[in-house]
């Protein structure tokens, strides 16, 4: 009777005695994972920030990687601001509280405005916070940037017209795409096309130049197919109509006979190339851009390499056709 | 201290510290928590401090700007302390994932005083339009600060979701734990409090069952109480009563037995003396008729038988007198002499004998009826027997402290055995007609009498005669006499 009970008794406690303490365990190691507030100062060398107008696009995440990558390993610390899409007053503003933050340094994507030159070249110079550019350059003269690196957009310019000259032969009609902000890399590869095809007469060459809108880009291809029925091929020299063209090239006719080719810095090329839309895509290297830019921005803030070669430091391209990337 | 009032200071003792632990652990645990939560409300407010002091500092540039006066100016200096002492304090907050967008933010405070001052300074300067865009760039740093928080606390929110989210599965536990604790108190209470009235009522029960039993008359059983505390004190002193009460009791048995068995000796006793008294007075009427027999006997001219009837009633009423007291060795001679005569009547010239008696010592003290035993047996053993009869020789003697008696036979002697026999009061058989005192008894008597055993001796071998040697000490008779009377 006395040992039932005790047994009872004492196996409750032990059942019950087990459960707190495994409690208790729980709560003291989930104690110990408390608040990392450890005021860990550890202020890197470098505060460096990369600002682009094209955030969360593929080219930028990879550009945005290479160069988190790097500046951990320079010792100094980055972060990728932005805007999305068109919005150049959020961009500008991103730039303008990079400036006022005191950045040690600037990557940013070139931007071919008034705006964008008053705040590198005179605000930025006032704070003496070094700007580099990335994948889009403005002249230095127009930015004070202390380097660009990217793509040399000529040689962008003159690969895809050679290539287009190899598809379609000798002989056509080719229509030129940009936008109509006259951007200076723009410009560049454009120029860059010209010079190739001015060797081919006997291709007829057209540039027209529409504002980013959707509805802007598809009025403007109707417009331009509506003038040269027999044209051969396209050439976008700014990524971001090429899909709208495509669309509107699409929605006319068939998409086969026409030879299209364009840049690759917009989310949307890479699939329309595989799909067969595209015939051609000028690819960059945008880890080679994230990283050299780190790189020299570092090499600059430590005094190692001064002045920068203000040309530029262009880094590969490459011509990739659907069958790349099937 | 006394068992159980340890025992109840042990109890609640441990009741104590455990309540106490339990509740310097929940305070400390609350304490953590409210800190923690302390913490996370200090950083958001200075956060909004920030963004509430940019402001209010821009409202102080705007005024003025609108009226620069003294007043205005050195509001506007407090307020950039102000928003400077912020900042030092929105610093604290630093961490690791906070770094960057911290250092930025405390930049840009710097920047928008810096644009402050500028636009103050272009004002005192009356450079309109400086001083208008300075202003507009404060303004703009102010917003961006005011963003900046947002980010900052989203990033905070971000870096410590994981606790926070924690910290309420954290309280969610702790409401568990404690109705964990409060379950296992209470169970450990129960086990420990029954644990500890058990060692006190069951030690109890053991002596209650104990005392029934008691009750009950049943004292053998031993009072067995498990235990160490005064209980075991009671329950020892309990068994030791028992044990008393137990002795007591065989002890009164004891007495009762022994009272019953002295009640029938009583008794025995005086059956006994009935019956001596009975004895005596039927030899009474037997010598009465005895003298009787002997004037009849002289009256008809018998001289001698009638002499000889004198002699056996002097004979029977010596017998019957000094059985049961001691005598004189004088009386007893003369008995021995009376008995001769008688015997000499039967054995003529057969029977001889010879006395060599110092009178000097004839005061000694005797048991009576000893002599006449031992001549007795003599004449029957050694007289008897033989045709030409036998000498019988009685010589007593001083010899300082005691009286020697010898009385010696020339009959055929007996074995060394049995004369031990003799000598140990072996029951020896009366062979015919002797008094019915048979010779142990005599012995017996002498040695009671004396209290010493070797008041007789015996020598004898076969074929060279018996004698038999009293040694009697003149003084120091054992005060065993009279029993030794009685019993005779």
């Amino acid at each position: 009777m006395h040992k039932r009970i005790s047994l009872a008794l004492g196996s409750v406690c032990i059942i019950l005695l087990c459960f707190t303490i495994a409690t208790v365990v729980r709560m003291v190691q989930s104690d110990q994972q408390q608040l990392p507030q450890s005021a860990a100062k550890k202020t890197s060398q470098y505060r460096l920030v990369l600002i682009t107008h094209d955030l969360s696009t593929p080219f930028w995440d990879k550009i945005g990687e290479s160069a988190k990558k790097e500046a951990l390993q320079q010792g100094a610390t980055l972060e990728v601001w932005g805007s999305y899409g068109e919005d150049q007053n959020d961009f500008l503003k991103q730039i303008e509280i990079a400036i006022d933050s005191r950045m040690d340094g600037i990557i940013v994507q070139g931007l071919d405005t008034e705006a964008f030159k008053e705040m590198t070249k005179i605000k930025a110079a006032f704070y003496g916070i070094p700007i580099i550019t990335v994948a889009s350059d403005v002249p230095m003269n127009d930015s004070m940037r202390k380097t660009y690196i990217g793509s040399d957009p000529v040689m962008a310019g003159r690969t895809i017209a050679r290539q287009m000259v190899k598809d379609m032969g000798e002989r056509g009609t080719a229509i030129l795409i940009g936008n109509d902000r006259h951007e200076y890399d723009q410009r560049q590869r454009v120029k860059g096309v010209m010079e190739v095809l001015q060797n081919y007469p006997d291709i007829q060459i057209e540039y027209i130049q529409t504002s980013n809108q959707k509805e802007k880009v598809m009025a403007a291809t109707q417009d331009v197919l509506n003038r040269f029925p027999d044209v051969n091929a396209f050439i976008s020299v700014d990524a971001n109509l090429t899909s709208a063209m495509v669309q509107e090239i699409e929605r006319r006719s068939q998409i086969a006979p026409y030879y299209i080719y364009s840049f690759d810095d917009h989310p949307d090329i890479i699939s329309l190339l595989r799909k067969g839309k595209l015939d051609g895509v000028i690819e960059q290297s945008p880890e080679t851009m994230g990283k050299m830019s780190v790189e020299m921005m570092t090499q600059w803030l430590k005094g190692e390499e001064i002045p920068l070669n203000t040309k530029g430091f262009f880094t590969s391209i490459r011509i990739i056709q659907p069958a790349d990337v099937q | 201290m006394i068992g159980i009032q340890r025992k109840i200071w042990t109890l609640t003792a441990v009741v104590m510290f455990i309540m106490a632990v339990i509740w310097i652990t929940l305070t400390y645990y609350n304490q953590k928590t409210q800190e923690q939560y302390n913490d996370i409300l200090q950083r958001y407010l200075r956060m909004n401090e920030v963004t509430t002091a940019s402001q209010q500092l821009i409202t102080s540039l705007n005024n003025y700007r609108l009226t620069p006066t003294e007043g205005n100016l050195s509001s506007l200096r407090s307020r950039e302390h102000q928003l400077k002492n912020v900042q030092w304090s929105v610093g604290m907050l630093r961490n690791e994932q906070n770094d960057f967008a911290l250092t930025s933010y405390m930049n840009l405070v710097d920047s928008l005083i810096e644009a402050t001052d500028r636009s103050v300074m272009f004002h005192s300067e009356k450079e309109t339009e400086d001083s208008v865009n300075a202003f507009a760039e404060a303004t703009r740093i102010s917003r961006y600060i005011s963003e900046m928080t947002l980010t900052l606390l989203d990033k905070d929110i971000h870096t410590y979701e994981q606790s926070y989210r924690q910290m309420i599965k954290q309280s969610n536990e702790f409401k568990q734990l404690g109705v964990l604790i409060l379950l296992t108190i209470t169970f450990i209470l129960l086990l420990f409090t029954y644990w500890f009235s058990l060692s006190i009522t069951h030690p109890i029960q053991q002596l209650t069952q104990a005392a029934q039993e008691l009750a009950k008359g049943r004292f053998d059983l031993q009072v067995k109480v498990n235990s160490t505390d005064e209980i075991s004190f009671l329950a020892r002193m309990f068994e030791h009563m028992r044990i008393n009460i137990n002795n007591l009791i065989l002890e009164i048995q004891q007495n009762a037995q022994l009272e019953s068995e002295l009640q029938r000796s009583k008794l025995l006793l005086k059956e006994s003396q009935l019956r001596s008294l009975q004895s005596q007075i039927n030899p009474h009427f037997l010598f009465n008729i005895l003298d009787t027999l002997s004037k009849k006997a002289f009256l008809e001219g018998a001289e001698e038988t009638s002499d000889l009837l004198v002699s056996v009633a002097g004979l029977l009423r010596y017998n019957l007198k000094r059985l049961d007291r001691s005598v004189t060795l004088y009386n007893e001679v003369s008995v021995i002499q009376q008995y001769m005569e008688i015997q000499k009547a039967r054995f003529t010239d057969r029977l001889q004998l010879e006395t060599d008696i110092d009178d000097s010592c004839l005061h000694v003290p005797i048991p009576g009826l000893t002599l006449q035993p031992i001549i007795e047996n003599a004449i029957i053993h050694a007289v008897e027997p033989d045709e030409h009869g036998g000498t019988i020789r009685v010589s007593i003697q001083d010899l300082g402290e005691q009286v020697r008696v010898e009385i010696a036979d020339d009959g055929p002697g007996m074995s060394q055995e049995k004369v031990q026999q003799i000598l140990d009061e072996y029951p020896v058989e009366n062979e015919g007609h002797s008094t019915g005192i048979g010779f142990s008894n005599v012995i017996q008597r002498l040695r009671l009498f004396y209290g010493t055993d070797d008041v007789i001796e015996i020598r004898s071998s076969p074929g060279k005669g018996t004698t038999v040697i009293l040694n009697l000490p003149k003084k120091g008779r054992n005060t065993a006499h009279d029993e030794a009377a009685n019993r005779g």
